[in-house]
């Protein structure tokens, strides 16, 4: 079943008074609990689609169906409503919360915006979901910016899944973690994929996560898809220049040694 | 080989917290090698670097030595006698000894002056040369360190360059004075793989021409190992491996080393996904 389906998807900027592509004529679709991961070069429009899919940017042209649904055509009451199924998590979770705020208060938000639970049900639901995501109850009523990243990024997956999404759009989600950490995430990830059935767009610069996690991948460059398919094929024996340039790119335990 | 700092049951503890930034660390960094310092969040790595450097902020305690054998001016066979507690900075001069590159190349360049004249500054301010002669030292930096129209850019402000033209820029003011030392603390961290392999290609071909030695600071084992001649790790502020690269890749001494490396996701690992079992 096809949770997203992006066709033809543009978004064009001015710079320097000359018109340029951010996003050219972007097609994708993601099923059901899949992973489809955006990969390319600084600039290449990446999070510029992250932004179209989650509404944040209006497009130039093209169409976004999410659930079935025409979603740039949705606005006020049923855009909220819908949003509720269409979650994200950033690379700095400190940005994306107010550092003031309570691990609770964070959590307390999305169930008590989308109605999701009633005053005296949230506490429950907030501990329910800090243990979801590998959390100590406890550290509900600690400030955000008391905990460390590992923690933050969880309290942002646990807000994400507060509100029971079908897909969830993760721009650089693990690249400011520590790698001992980065691996219980994106384990963390995996298994809300298979025990909740959501979907990601995964965007990474890293194609050694990318092959860790996704099913299929979408290599950009310059706004454009030059190449897409299979995860691991694709990264194995990429087709396009910028493909096998971020291949040779990346660090190799085993090669290139002095 | 000859040793170019000493560092002798250094540690470092911050004002404020109180807690031990570094602790007990001795290490000897030969002359020319290439050593890589790893390590995660709070490990002391880039308070290691600032106070080789001697960049640590007013306020750290720092107790113990670093030992420097600088090749003097009169006498490039390096001074016998040993400079003590080489902290008070009789020694070594950051810009002249020492170059240093950092992770933000925005936060290291003036936004409103032309990059041209922040390398020739560099130049000029150590090497007693008139400025006609630091711009044309500078624009052969540019040259060096492979930026297309290096008489465009002497003149161009850094929002004006994408962000690996501006670590590019950096590097050139790093080395603008001819250090013996050069620390890059994560100095690709911010750009992305591409460009990032780009730049670990041009500190490797800097460093072995100019026969620099380099600390390459990063929490990237796997960047660290494509550069490095020695990979020195570090954990909450001590130093708890030290060796040649493939001895490190190959036999680490330390079990958080390993974890270190098995952490890694590289191209060749089996994905998590195949690792979790059965995924539609």
């Amino acid at each position: 079943m096809t949770v997203l389906a992006v066709s033809d998807l543009t978004k064009r900027y001015r710079r320097g008074g000359k018109p340029f592509a951010a996003v050219e004529a972007v097609s994708f679709e993601i099923g059901q609990a899949q992973t489809l991961a955006l990969a390319g070069p600084s600039g290449s429009g990446k999070s510029t689609i992250a932004r179209l899919v989650l509404r944040l940017l209006e497009p130039d042209a093209g169409r976004i169906e999410f659930e079935g649904a025409d979603f740039l055509a949705l606005s006020g009451a049923a855009l909220r409503a819908r949003r509720a199924k269409l979650q994200m998590v950033f690379q700095d979770p400190l940005a994306a919360f107010n550092p003031r705020a309570t691990v609770a208060r964070v959590l307390d938000d999305p169930l008590r915006i989308h109605g999701i639970a009633s005053h005296t049900e949230r506490p429950h639901r907030i501990a329910a979901l800090l243990e979801r995501v590998g959390l100590d109850a406890g550290l509900a009523q600690r400030a955000i910016h008391e905990i460390s990243g590992g923690q933050r990024q969880r309290v942002a997956i646990a807000r994400a899944i507060a509100t029971r999404p079908s897909l969830i759009v993760l721009d650089e989600a693990v690249s400011a973690l520590d790698v001992s950490v980065r691996g219980r995430i994106l384990e963390l990830l995996l298994d809300l994929q298979s025990q909740e059935r959501i979907a990601y767009l995964f965007i990474s610069h890293d194609l050694g996560v990318i092959r860790a996690v996704a099913h299929r991948v979408v290599i950009l460059d310059a706004g454009r898809i030059v190449e897409s398919g299979d995860a691991r094929a694709v990264i194995a024996d990429p087709q396009s220049a910028i493909g096998k340039a971020l291949v040779a790119a990346t660090p190799r335990l085993n090669r290139n040694r002095p | 080989m000859t040793t170019l700092l000493s560092i002798r049951d250094l540690a470092v503890r911050y004002r404020g917290d109180g807690l031990a930034a570094l602790k007990g660390i001795s290490l000897d960094v030969e002359a020319g090698e290439r050593l890589a310092i790893i390590g995660e969040s709070g490990s002391g790595k880039s308070t290691l670097a600032l106070v080789i450097a001697g960049l640590l902020a007013w306020g750290a305690k720092i107790d113990g030595c670093i030992d420097w054998f600088l090749p003097t001016d009169a006498d490039a066979r390096g001074s016998k006698d040993r400079q003590a507690s080489a902290i008070n900075s009789s020694t070594p001069r950051l810009g002249r000894d020492i170059g240093f590159i950092f992770q933000d190349p925005s936060s290291s360049l003036d936004p409103v002056m032309p990059v041209g004249r922040q390398i020739a500054e560099v130049a000029r301010a150590h090497l007693g040369i008139g400025w006609q002669d630091a711009f044309a030292i500078a624009k052969s930096l540019l040259e060096r360190v492979r930026l297309p129209d290096p008489d465009a850019i002497l003149r161009a402000y850094p929002h004006q360059l994408s962000g690996g033209q501006r670590q590019r820029v950096a590097i050139a003011a790093a080395i603008a004075a001819g250090p013996k030392l050069l620390i890059a603390d994560e100095a690709t961290s911010a750009l992305d793989t591409i460009v990032q392999a780009e730049i670990v290609a041009l500190i490797r071909r800097l460093v072995a021409e100019d026969g620099m030695t380099l600390l390459f600071i990063s929490h990237d084992i796997a960047l660290a190992a494509t550069l490095a001649d020695r990979i020195a790790v570090l954990r909450h502020g001590e130093l708890i491996d030290l060796g040649e690269t493939n001895q490190i890749l190959d036999a680490p001494r330390h079990v958080y080393t390993r974890a270190l490396l098995d952490a890694h996701l590289g191209l060749d690992a089996a994905p998590l996904l195949d690792r979790r079992g059965a995924q539609s």
